[in-house]
C-alpha cells in the first residue's frame, strides 16, 4: 500500500508540472494581454491612453518577455510559496484567492455531504423497490434535477423567494456579519443564508448519483452471492447493505478526483448569479481581463485538488475493493 | 430638453464671479454623528473646518442629515460608478443642465485671449479629509506625478500633443500654461477628467516618491512591491483607477470616504461622511446631508441588485439595473417597492453605429467601403422601424449618427438622411456604387468577383440587444444583396483588432449625442474610437505613427478645422467651426445609424429627496454626482 501511495505521489508531481505549463499557455493564448484589456476598459470609460505609457507599464509587469521566461518566474516564485501579483487589484494573488477558496470549498463541500445524504437512501430504495411507486417518483425528480441548469434553478429559486417571502437571496451574510469575526451568530446568519445555494449546488448532483447508485445496485442484486447471501438467511436489510452497496459505490468513490475541483469550477454561474464570494466568479473575472497571474493560480489550485482527489479515490477504492489492490501489485 | 448653447463657457467666468460673492450668512450647522468628536476634541468646530467661503449648493428644499444611501456595484472592478457618484470634486464642474462650466475648488478664473492661459483662484481653507489644508502645492505636486515617466497615467496632464505646465502665484492662485491653443480646456477640466489634477495629496503620496523620501525605494521593498513605482501606485493610485479605492488612508475632497475599501473579496464597500467637505446648503448646513453610502458587490451578475431593487433596497441607481428589458419589471414594482422611476436622457444618439472600415487593408474592401454610395445602398436596405419594433418595443425612432434632439447642434436633415426604407433606392444605389452582378443566392459580386460579405464585429456580452439587431439586419440586407456576418468576439479581441486594419466593420453605441463638440469620434476620424477610420485618426492625434495613413481631403479638411476649434477661445466661434465639420459629416455620411437611443431610467426610493427626476446620463458628465447627491437627503 505505501509504494502504492508514493507511486502514485510522483505521478502526481509529474502532472502537475505538466499542468501548470499548459495552464500558463492557455491563459496567454487570447490575443492580447492585462493591458489591452486595461486600455479597453479605460477607452469604453471614454479615457485615451497614450501608447507609451503602455509600453511603460508593459515593461514594469514584464509582459513584453516571451512565453518561457514569464512562465519560468512564475513557476520558480510559487516554489518559493509566491504566487506573484494580480495585476488587476496589485495584490499578492495569495492574499486574494484564500478566503474565496475557503468559502468555495465550505459552501461544496456542505453541498456534496447533502447530495450524499439525500442521494444514497433514495438510490438505494429506488433499486430495492424498482418499478414502485418511490422508485418512479425518485426518476422523475432525478430527470428533473438534471434537466434543469443550476443557475436556472437559481433563478427560478430567487424569483420565488422574492415574490412569495419578499426577500432577496443572495450572498452568504446579513450585512452586520459580513465582515464580523466567527461566532454562533454568525454562524446561523451564514445557515440562513447557505441553505439556498446548497440546494440548488446539490440539486443536480443528487440526480445524478441517484440514478448512477439505482443503476449500479441493480447490476449487483442479481448476482448470485446476494441470492448465496439471502438463502443463508441473512436479514434482507444486511444483504443489501453489506455487499452489492459497497459494490455499487465504486464508481461514486472512483469520481471524488473530479468533485474536488468541481468544488470550485463547478459553482462559478451559480455565483455570480446568485452572488457567492467563491472562487469562481473570481475566476471568471480574471480570464476575461486577462490578469494571468490571478487566473494561472486559481487554475493551478484546481489541478492541485484534481490529482489530490484522484489520490483520495484510489486509496478509498484500494480500501473497499480488493481486486483494485491486488492489481496494482 | 433644450437646444440652446450647451456649453456658454464664456458665461461661466461671470457666474463664477456671483457665486463667489454669495457666501452664507447663517449658522452653521453639521451632522449630528459629528457632534461627539467635536465636544471630544477630536475634531474641531465645524467653522473651522469649513473653508472661508465654502461652495453652496442648493437644492429644492433644505434638508436633514442622516441615512445610508444603498446601491449596487457590478463585480469587483466598477470604479465607474463609484467615480460617477462620489468622485466628482474638480476644481470646476458642470452644471446640472450641462451647458456651462460653474465654481467648484476653484471659485474664479480666467482665460487669456488664445486659450493657453488658464488663471485659477482656489478657494481658500478648503481642507483634504484628514484636515490638512489644499492649496496651489498639491496641484503642482499632481502635475509632477502625472509626467513622470515611472508613474504611468495618461490624461491631458500628460498628453505629449499639449502637455500643461502649471505656475504657482502664492498658495491659492495659479497658472495652467500650454504651448498651444486649448480652447476646449475648460470643458475638459469641468468634466470627470477634471479630477485627474485633485486626485493626489502632496503631503500623503509624497512619502512614496524617492525625491520627497530617500528611503522611498526601501520602504516600497519592505511593503513586497518591486519597484517604488508600482508602491506609490498602489498607495495613491490616480484618478479614478480601481485601487484608489482599495486605500482608506488616500486623504480625498470628496463628499465621503472610504470606510470598506473595494478589494477584490469586498462584499460590501462603504462610506462615511467627509467632516471636512466644504461645501453648506443655502442655511450654512455642512453637506452632504446623508451620512453613508453602502455599495453591496456582485458577483458580476445583476439578477441579484435587479431583485434588490425592486425590493425597496437600493435608494437610488440607474447604472447596471436600467435596462431596457427590465423596464416593464420596475414599472410594476413601484408601489411594492416604494420607489418611483426617473427620467435619464442617454448622451449616445444611437443603438447601433455599423462602421464599415474604411482603412481596410485588402484593396477591394476598402475601395467598396469608402464609396458612399454603398454606404448609403446599406442604410436605405435597413428597414428601422422593424428594428424599433420588434428590439425596442417601439422606443425610439429611425436615427443616423448625428447630435441629438437635446443637443445645439441637431440638424434634422443629418440625423435623418438615408434613414427610409426603400429597397429600390438602395439597389440604385449599389448600382451606382458598381455593384452590377449577383450570384445566385442574389448576393451582389465585387469587383474581384467575390460576393459582397461583411463580417461585423460585436460584443453581444456588452449591449445583448445589438446581437438581435444585427439579426434581423442580416435578413434585410440579404435580401437587399449584401452578406453580413455576425463575429460575436470578446473585447480584448475587438481591441487588438483596430490597429491590425483587417476588419470588416465594427459595432458600438452611438458615442457623442450631446457632447458632440467634445466627443467627435463617428463625425470625423478624431480617436482611436473613430474604428471607421481607424489609421486616419492615428494620423491626425499621432499616436501610432507606425500604422497612420494620410486621409482624404475632406477627412483633413474637417481635422484642420477641429484643430480651429481648439484654438477658438469663445463657444461661439467654436460652435460655428464644429457645424463645418458636420456640414462635412452629413455630406461624406462615413458611419451608418439604426435608431435613436431611447430614453433610460433611475429608481429612486420615495423617501429620497432632492434626488434629479430627469438627467443625463454621461462619463463625461458623471452623474449622478454631477446632481449634487450631496443635498440629498431622507424624509
Amino acid at each position: 500500500m505505501v509504494g502504492f501511495i508514493i507511486q502514485r505521489f510522483i505521478a502526481m508531481l509529474l502532472t502537475l508540472v505538466a499542468v501548470s505549463i499548459v495552464a500558463f499557455a492557455i491563459i496567454q493564448l487570447p490575443p492580447g494581454d492585462y493591458l489591452t484589456s486595461y486600455i479597453a476598459a479605460l477607452s469604453a470609460t471614454g479615457d485615451q491612453v497614450d501608447p507609451r505609457v503602455i509600453e511603460n507599464l508593459r515593461i514594469q509587469y514584464g509582459l513584453g518577455e516571451p512565453f518561457y521566461v514569464q512562465y519560468f518566474k512564475w513557476i520558480s516564485g510559487i516554489v518559493q510559496g509566491n504566487f506573484g501579483h494580480s495585476f488587476e487589484w496589485k495584490r499578492p494573488v495569495w492574499e486574494l484567492i484564500w478566503g474565496r477558496l475557503g468559502y468555495s470549498i465550505l459552501l461544496e463541500g456542505l453541498a456534496v455531504i447533502v447530495m450524499w445524504f439525500v442521494a444514497l437512501p433514495i438510490g438505494i430504495y429506488a433499486a430495492v423497490r424498482k418499478y414502485s411507486l418511490g422508485d418512479y417518483l425518485a426518476t422523475i425528480g432525478g430527470f428533473i434535477g438534471l434537466a434543469v441548469p443550476n443557475f436556472f434553478f437559481a433563478l427560478i429559486l430567487m424569483y420565488l423567494a422574492f415574490t412569495w417571502f419578499g426577500t432577496t437571496l443572495g450572498g452568504l451574510f446579513s450585512p452586520e456579519f459580513e465582515n464580523a469575526r466567527w461566532s454562533l451568530p454568525r454562524v446561523w446568519d451564514f445557515l440562513t443564508h447557505a441553505w439556498a445555494p446548497i440546494l440548488v449546488l446539490s440539486m443536480a448532483g443528487t440526480a445524478e448519483l441517484i440514478r448512477i447508485l439505482r443503476a449500479n445496485l441493480l447490476d449487483e442484486l442479481k448476482k448470485p452471492y446476494v441470492t448465496t447471501a439471502r438463502a443463508k438467511g441473512l436479514p434482507e436489510w444486511k444483504v443489501v447493505l453489506k455487499y452489492p452497496v459497497r459494490l455499487a459505490l465504486n464508481p461514486l468513490v472512483s469520481t471524488i478526483g473530479w468533485l474536488l475541483p468541481a468544488l470550485v469550477s463547478g459553482s462559478v454561474i451559480v455565483s455570480v448569479v446568485m452572488n457567492l464570494p467563491t472562487a469562481g466568479p473570481m475566476l471568471l473575472r480574471s480570464l476575461t481581463t486577462q490578469d494571468m497571474y490571478l487566473a494561472g493560480a486559481i487554475i493551478l489550485l484546481l489541478s492541485v485538488l484534481t490529482v489530490i482527489g484522484t489520490l483520495i479515490s484510489d486509496i478509498l477504492l484500494a480500501l473497499i475493493d480488493p481486486r483494485i489492490r491486488y492489481g496494482s501489485k | 430638453m433644450r437646444k440652446d448653447n450647451f456649453f456658454g463657457l464664456s458665461a461661466a467666468v461671470a457666474v463664477a464671479a456671483m457665486m463667489a460673492a454669495a457666501g452664507p450668512a447663517l449658522a452653521q450647522q453639521q451632522s449630528p454623528t459629528l457632534d461627539e468628536l467635536v465636544t471630544s476634541g477630536a475634531l474641531p468646530p465645524v467653522a473651522e473646518r469649513l473653508p472661508v467661503n465654502p461652495m453652496v449648493v442648493e437644492g429644492d428644499s433644505v434638508g436633514k442629515y442622516g441615512g445610508t444611501w444603498r446601491m449596487g456595484l457590478n463585480g469587483g472592478g466598477d470604479n465607474g460608478l463609484i467615480v460617477k457618484t462620489v468622485a466628482y470634486d474638480s476644481l470646476i464642474r458642470f452644471d446640472h443642465e450641462w451647458k456651462t462650466a460653474v465654481p467648484n475648488l476653484a471659485e474664479s478664473w480666467e482665460v487669456n485671449a488664445d486659450a493657453t492661459e488658464f488663471t485659477f483662484k482656489l478657494r481658500e481653507g478648503v481642507k483634504w479629509s484628514d484636515g490638512t489644508p489644499f492649496t496651489t502645492a498639491d496641484l503642482a505636486f499632481a502635475v509632477e506625478m502625472y509626467q513622470d515617466p515611472d508613474y504611468a497615467a495618461g490624461s491631458w496632464i500628460d498628453n505629449k500633443n499639449n502637455p500643461v505646465t502649471l505656475e504657482v502665484i502664492d498658495d491659492y492662485n495659479f497658472i495652467f500654461k500650454f504651448g498651444k491653443p486649448n480652447g476646449m480646456f475648460i470643458e475638459t477640466l469641468a468634466g470627470v477628467d477634471g479630477i485627474h489634477i485633485t486626485s493626489l495629496q502632496k503631503a500623503y503620496c509624497s512619502q512614496f516618491h524617492p525625491t520627497y523620501n530617500e528611503n522611498a525605494a526601501a520602504e516600497a521593498e519592505a511593503a513586497g512591491f518591486s519597484s517604488w513605482a508600482l508602491y506609490l501606485q498602489d498607495r495613491c493610485a490616480w484618478g479614478w483607477e480601481t485601487i484608489r479605492y482599495a486605500n482608506p488612508d488616500l486623504p480625498s475632497l470628496n463628499a465621503w470616504v472610504i470606510e470598506t475599501p473595494l478589494t477584490a473579496n469586498a462584499q460590501r464597500v462603504t462610506w462615511t461622511r467627509n467632516p471636512y467637505y466644504w461645501k453648506t446648503d443655502v442655511e450654512g448646513n455642512q453637506l452632504p446631508y446623508i451620512d453613508n453610502l453602502d455599495m453591496r458587490v456582485s458577483q458580476g451578475g445583476v439578477e441579484e441588485l435587479t431583485l434588490a431593487a425592486l425590493n425597496g433596497e437600493i435608494d437610488f441607481q440607474e447604472r447596471h439595473i436600467a435596462t431596457t428589458t427590465n423596464k416593464p419589471l420596475f414599472f410594476d414594482g413601484q408601489e411594492a417597492g416604494d420607489y418611483h422611476l426617473g427620467e435619464v436622457i442617454p448622451s449616445a444618439s444611437n443603438t447601433l453605429v455599423l462602421q464599415l472600415n474604411l482603412n481596410h487593408l485588402d484593396p477591394v474592401k476598402r475601395e467598396l467601403y469608402q464609396n458612399k454610395d454603398f454606404r448609403i445602398g446599406i442604410s436605405h436596405a435597413i428597414d428601422r422601424q422593424e428594428i424599433i419594433d420588434v428590439v425596442f418595443t417601439g422606443q425610439g425612432e429611425p436615427f443616423q449618427v448625428a447630435p441629438r434632439p437635446e443637443s445645439t447642434f441637431y440638424d434634422e436633415e443629418l440625423a435623418k438622411q438615408y434613414t427610409e426604407f426603400d429597397p429600390d433606392l438602395a439597389a440604385q444605389h449599389f448600382e451606382a456604387a458598381g455593384l452590377t452582378e449577383r450570384n445566385g443566392d442574389g448576393i451582389y459580386l465585387a469587383s474581384d468577383g467575390n460576393p459582397v460579405k461583411i463580417t461585423v464585429d460585436v460584443i453581444s456580452a456588452l449591449r445583448p440587444e445589438w446581437i438581435d439587431m444585427l439579426e434581423i439586419m442580416q435578413l434585410q440586407l440579404a435580401a437587399a444583396g449584401v452578406e453580413i456576418e455576425l463575429n460575436n468576439i470578446d473585447r480584448t479581441l475587438f481591441y487588438e483588432k483596430r490597429p491590425a486594419g483587417e476588419f470588416d466593420a465594427q459595432v458600438w453605441a452611438g458615442d457623442g449625442g450631446i457632447e458632440a463638440l467634445q466627443e467627435p469620434r463617428y463625425y470625423f476620424p478624431f480617436s482611436d474610437e473613430s474604428v471607421w477610420a481607424y489609421r486616419w485618426a492615428q494620423w491626425f492625434n499621432g499616436t501610432r505613427p507606425e500604422i497612420a495613413e494620410e486621409p482624404v481631403d475632406w477627412a483633413k479638411e474637417q481635422m484642420d478645422l477641429y484643430n480651429q476649434v481648439r484654438a477658438a477661445s469663445t463657444p461661439e466661434a467654436r460652435a460655428e467651426l464644429f457645424n463645418q465639420i458636420l456640414a462635412i459629416t452629413k455630406e461624406q455620411f462615413p458611419v451608418i445609424g439604426v435608431s435613436l437611443m431611447p430614453n433610460s431610467y433611475s429608481i429612486i426610493r420615495n423617501n429620497l429627496k432632492n434626488a434629479p427626476e430627469s438627467m443625463f446620463n454621461a462619463w463625461l458628465f458623471p452623474t449622478p454626482a454631477s446632481m449634487d447627491p450631496t443635498v440629498w437627503y431622507f424624509e
